[in-house]
Order: structure tokens, then C-alpha cells, then sequence
């Protein structure tokens, strides 16, 4: 599905991701962990589109360059980025952006638009599955939001766009253990054989509750170790200083 | 520049002698300073001479037009009106309320509007010219049961015409309206409209005037609206407007009486080479006295937006409460947007606060919806959308607030 070839990015001329490289096959959880600074977010940023890096090297998705696409088409081909610090947005309303984003996605896949009744009924099952109260809905967009509402938000989004590949950046960061619970229910109820997760933690603890295929180290720009979900439980218990 | 205009009291119906000569006077009084250059502070921004010779080759005022019986109402909500083309009246009705509660007609040419400020040129020229208007007046404690939507068409045949018009609006003590001055069809013909409001609020009296403008065309407005407000009586005013080539609402309010409190919200979305100009004056004359000013505009293409607002506090309006917002979006380069604040206290027991600021798009909320399949075109729409439709909150008929955000919307799109 995702396949990256000695990916470098770079930005403000500074050399960020160093030759990475990464295979992910439909039906497959990737974790990829590392210390501050190895180039996570930057990963997760690079792959959503986002502006101001100058890449080289070959990211394609199921068969499309990635470079060829706006942000946007990202999207709507099926790659949902879950950010670290999702952004507060005054004015918009929840519910509407909702409407908008799925619609634009809709649209692109080539079916039909859903009226407000439909989608609204959509959205409040998908909300309940998650826990969120319907008042949310109605708010402007994360405002006001503690980190653990905001974190629901991008999965409340995730499960209505349906990506064909979830990248969840940091998404552990802030929760409690029963806002984690509820996010990592709502990662497995959407996980099946069609779709692909890349989850990028500092900690092990999300990965006891959405257990991946796969464990990726990053330091320093490049992948330097891969192994099964035991990694995991091994770099908690020895760090990644020995690593390299 | 005289000789480019024809402007000929002649031509108006129904005037009698002494009429003739104070309208000559006021004409005569115009023709000094013709039409305002930025040279007058209060026209500094916008440069009406010169926006008028550039588009136009000479002006006339006419009164006698095709007038169309049609007009396209809205459905939206249940509402009476009253319709006008160019100005006048063609048809009213009131069939929501009770008939015998609610007056009705021509504005007497003879009626002046009194306390105008000499040094308005425009004023003058609508004093000299004027071919009348409307002229409402609620009984005591009469609470209209709908809105009551003021629909402005104009005719085909405007082609470098002015019109000048005359409304009174008379609230009595204890009574209620909300009105919905509603102007939405699409002239080509490049013309110039003049329009003086007269708005009288009794006591404990409630006005809700919203200005919803949203023809696309050439035409060129100026509406000067002047308020007076009795103890405990309140005007609360929203301003959607988007459009026209050059727009210019002059809103003048008097704090009269105790307690009495305006308010006016605004939110302008302006494309292409549009001129909008929002100009208010607050005076607050009496102590206990509330004014609220919230003034949104977002600038695209190559748009310019003005704010002038000024709130003056006389030494005997003690625990007055005057607060005062402009923002603005500036979304293109090319945009321009000028904002000038003043206040003016002379009480020494008062809250008085304003603020302006202007800033451009957030660029991570834009990759942020992009993110979601949103294209970068309907991101920053609905940027704009939540930047503007703030504004409408306060409204509580839900029926009308729907529309409102409808007729939003439909101004970001451009139409």
C-alpha cells in the first residue's frame, strides 16, 4: 500500500529524514517509535503534504506518487494523518466541517454527497461509539477542547473518512488511561484486512492496546532496527541508547 | 465637475412653491462643495468625487420609471413587507398582524428630517432632491408578530441616474419590529443611490434593522441612517453587505434617555475591486446608556474595506458602557482595509473600550482542512464563513438566523 524509498526531507536547509525506508501492506500495523528529535512528526508531516520540505526519494501509495498529490488528494485517496496537537479552529462549527470533509471526500471517490439529516445521523453514531457527547458536535471546531476531546475528535474523523491508511501521530500524548482505551477501541473496531495503520509513539503504552505486526526504530533520520510487537516491550525496558 | 451633473427639482411631483425654494436652497448649498473628495475627513477613505467621475459621465436625477410588480420574495421564513422600486412604494402588506396597529405611507415630502449635519453634502443633495420614500409607524405597545422585510428592487433604465430617497421608521413607546431592509437584484446599469433613514424609538421601543445587501451590481450606495433613542429603548442592527461597487453606511445613533442601549454587528465579505465603507457615530447623551459595535470584514481580490467609528460621551452620560470591535481578514495582497477608531468622553465615570485589529488566513487551519479532503478554496471559505458568521449569534428567531447564515454563505461564494 505505502511504500517508501530512501525518503530525506528537508527543512529551513536542515536535513531531517536521512535515506528512510518503509513498506506497509494492506491489513498491517506499523508502530514506528524513537526518541525527541529522530524525525517522527516530520514523517507524518511529509506523507499528509504538508508545505515547506523539500523531499527526495520515492513515497508511492497504492501505485501513485505521492508528489504528485495536493494535500487534499492525499485525503481523498484515503491517507488520514491524526495530528499530535490538533488545531483549535474559532468559527467553525464541528458538525459542519464534519459535513464539508467527508462530502469533499465523497465527492472525489465518485459518490454521492450526504444531506445534512443523513450525515447528521451518521455522525451521532459514530460519536457514540467513541463517547463523545453530541454538545461537542455543535461547538466550534477543538476550541475549548481539553487533549483528550481533541484526540477523540481525530478519530471521530478517522472513522468517518475511512481511510485506506491511518497515520496517528502522538495520539497517546494527553490521554488518560480511559480516554486511551476508548481511542484504541476505536483504532481496532475500524482495523481490518483493507486498511493499514502507522503508529508513531514515544511510549509503548498505546501498543499494549493496539497491538502492531511491526515495530520500527527511527533515530537520526533512518530506520537503524525493525522487529515484532516484543521490541517494544524491550526498548521500555532498555531505552533506545543502546540501540544504536 | 458642475457642469457634469443635471440635477433638476422640476422634475419631482407634487411640490409645493415653498418646497421648491428650500430645495433649491439645499441644492444651491450642495453645489459648494459638490460631491466629497478625501479632503473632508469624514470622506477620507473614500473618494466619492473621484470615484464618480471615474465612472460616470454625467448624473441626473430622474422619478419617473418602469416599475415592475413582480419581485422575488423570500420563502424562508413568514414575514409582511413592503416593496419598493426605486424607492417608492409599490405594494404593502401586513396580513400577519393587526392592520389598525401599523401606519403605513408616502413620506411626506413636506416633513423634514431635522438636525442633519450641514457639512453632509450628501445630505443636502438628498434634502434638494428627494422623491420620497416610506414612512412607518407602530402604535403603543404593538409587537409585530413576523418581520417586516423592506424589499428594494430597481428598474432597468438607472443608467448614470441618482436616487434619492427618504424613509422614516417611528417606533412608539412599548412597541416591537424586526425589519429586514432587503435589497437583492442585479441592474446592470451603473447608477447612484441616496438614502436618508429617520429612525425614531420611543420609550422601551425595540428595533431590530438588519441591512442585507446583496445584489451584484454596479451600483453605488450611500445610506445615512440617523437614530434617535428614548429611555429604555434599544436598536440592535446587523449589516450583511457584499456586492455593490461602492457601499457606504453612515450610521448615526442618539443615546437620548437613560437605559437606552444599540448595537451594531457587521459582517462584509468584499471581492473583486468592491469599496464598503461602514461609518458610525455613537453619541451617548444620556447616563446608563449602552453601545456595542462589532465590525467584521473580510477583504479579497482587490477589495477595499473601511471602519470609521466614533463614540462620543457627553459629561452628563455617567456609567455609560460603549465597547467597540473592528476585525478584519485580509486575504489577498491586493486587498486594502483602513480602520479609524476615535473616542470622545467627556464623562469621568465610564467603560469605554474599542479595538482594531487586522490579520491574514491561518495557514496551518488551512493545511489542517486540507488534510481532510477540504480543497484549499472551501478551507479558507469556511475560514471566512466562521470569521463572519460570529456576528449572527446573538440572533434568536432560528427561522431567521438560518436565512441570515444563508444569505452569508452565499456572499462567500461570491453570489
Amino acid at each position: 500500500m505505502l511504500e517508501i524509498k530512501n525518503l530525506k526531507a528537508t527543512i529551513n536547509e536542515k536535513l531531517i529524514l536521512k535515506g528512510l525506508d518503509l513498506n506497509i501492506k494492506p491489513g498491517e500495523v506499523h508502530a514506528i517509535m524513537g526518541p525527541n528529535g529522530s524525525g517522527k512528526s516530520t514523517l507524518a508531516n511529509v506523507l499528509s503534504g504538508k508545505n515547506g520540505y523539500e523531499i527526495e526519494g520515492k513515497i508511492s501509495f497504492n501505485g501513485i506518487d505521492l508528489n504528485d498529490l495536493k494535500i487534499e488528494e492525499r485525503a481523498q485517496k484515503g491517507i488520514f494523518l491524526a495530528f499530535q496537537y490538533p488545531l483549535e479552529i474559532p468559527g467553525v462549527n464541528t458538525n459542519n466541517f464534519l459535513r464539508t470533509s467527508l462530502n469533499s471526500v465523497r465527492k472525489a471517490r465518485g459518490e454521492k454527497e450526504l444531506d445534512t439529516l443523513t450525515f447528521l445521523k451518521l455522525i451521532k453514531e459514530k460519536a457514540k461509539e467513541l463517547n463523545i457527547d453530541e454538545k461537542f458536535l455543535s461547538r466550534q471546531l477543538n476550541v475549548g477542547f481539553s487533549g483528550g476531546e481533541k484526540k477523540k475528535n481525530e478519530i471521530l474523523q478517522m472513522k468517518l473518512l475511512e481511510p485506506k491508511l491511518s497515520i496517528l501521530d502522538e495520539t497517546d500524548s494527553g490521554l488518560d488511561i480511559d480516554a486511551l482505551r476508548i481511542v484504541a477501541d476505536g483504532v481496532n473496531s475500524y482495523k481490518n484486512k483493507e486498511n493499514a495503520f502507522l503508529i508513531i509513539t514515544h511510549y509503548q503504552r498505546l501498543l499494549d492496546y493496539i497491538k502492531p505486526d511491526f515495530i520500527h526504530v527511527l533515530s537520526a533520520g533512518k530506520i537503524i532496527k525493525t522487529g515484532n510487537a516484543d521490541l517494544g516491550e524491550q526498548l521500555e525496558k532498555t531505552g533506545y541508547v543502546n540501540l544504536s | 465637475m458642475k457642469q457634469n451633473y443635471d440635477f433638476d427639482i422640476e422634475k419631482i411631483k407634487n411640490l409645493s412653491q415653498k418646497e421648491k425654494v428650500s430645495r433649491k436652497k439645499n441644492l444651491d448649498l450642495f453645489y459648494e462643495s459638490g460631491f466629497p473628495s478625501k479632503q473632508v475627513e469624514d470622506w477620507k477613505f473614500t473618494d466619492l468625487k473621484l470615484i464618480l467621475n471615474k465612472n460616470f459621465d454625467n448624473i441626473s436625477n430622474e422619478v419617473n420609471f418602469e416599475s415592475s410588480k413582480e419581485f422575488k420574495a423570500i420563502e424562508s421564513f413568514e414575514h409582511n413587507f413592503i416593496f419598493l422600486t426605486n424607492g417608492k412604494i409599490i405594494s404593502t402588506n401586513f396580513d400577519h398582524e393587526e392592520k389598525n396597529k401599523i401606519l403605513i405611507k408616502d413620506f411626506n415630502q413636506e416633513e423634514e428630517v431635522k438636525n442633519i449635519d450641514p457639512s453632509n453634502a450628501l445630505a443636502l443633495l438628498n434634502t434638494a432632491l428627494s422623491s420620497g420614500g416610506f414612512s412607518l409607524e407602530i402604535t403603543k405597545d404593538y409587537k409585530l408578530k413576523k418581520p417586516l422585510v423592506v424589499y428594494n428592487c430597481f428598474s432597468q433604465d438607472l443608467k448614470n441616474k441618482i436616487l434619492n430617497n427618504k424613509n422614516s421608521i417611528k417606533l412608539n413607546e412599548g412597541s416591537e419590529l424586526t425589519l429586514v431592509d432587503y435589497s437583492d437584484n442585479n441592474t446592470q446599469s451603473n447608477f447612484i443611490k441616496n438614502t436618508v433613514d429617520n429612525v425614531s424609538l420611543d420609550k422601551n421601543s425595540v428595533l431590530k434593522n438588519i441591512l442585507i445587501q446583496n445584489s451584484k451590481n454596479n451600483g453605488h450606495f450611500y445610506k445615512y441612517i440617523k437614530s434617535s433613542l428614548e429611555g429604555g429603548s434599544s436598536y440592535e442592527s446587523y449589516i450583511l453587505s457584499s456586492g455593490l461597487k461602492l457601499n457606504k453606511i453612515e450610521i448615526e445613533i442618539n443615546l437620548n434617555k437613560d437605559n437606552s442601549s444599540c448595537s451594531i454587528y457587521s459582517a462584509l465579505n468584499l471581492l473583486d475591486d468592491q469599496h464598503q465603507e461602514i461609518k458610525t457615530r455613537i453619541n451617548h447623551n444620556s447616563p446608563n446608556c449602552k453601545s456595542y459595535q462589532k465590525i467584521k470584514n473580510v477583504l479579497n481580490d482587490k477589495s477595499k474595506g473601511i471602519y470609521q467609528g466614533k463614540i462620543f460621551v457627553e459629561k452628563i452620560a455617567q456609567k455609560t458602557d460603549a465597547y467597540q470591535l473592528s476585525k478584519a481578514l485580509i486575504v489577498s495582497d491586493n486587498a486594502e482595509f483602513d480602520a479609524k477608531p476615535e473616542l470622545e468622553i467627556y464623562a469621568d465615570d465610564v467603560k469605554c473600550s474599542h479595538g482594531s485589529t487586522s490579520g491574514s488566513i491561518d495557514s496551518d487551519a488551512v493545511h489542517y482542512l486540507m488534510t481532510r479532503g477540504i480543497s484549499k478554496k472551501e478551507a479558507i471559505k469556511l475560514l471566512i464563513n466562521g470569521f463572519l458568521s460570529e456576528v449572527l449569534e446573538k440572533i434568536t428567531n432560528s427561522e431567521l438566523k438560518i436565512f441570515l447564515e444563508k444569505i452569508l454563505e452565499r456572499q462567500i461564494n461570491g453570489h
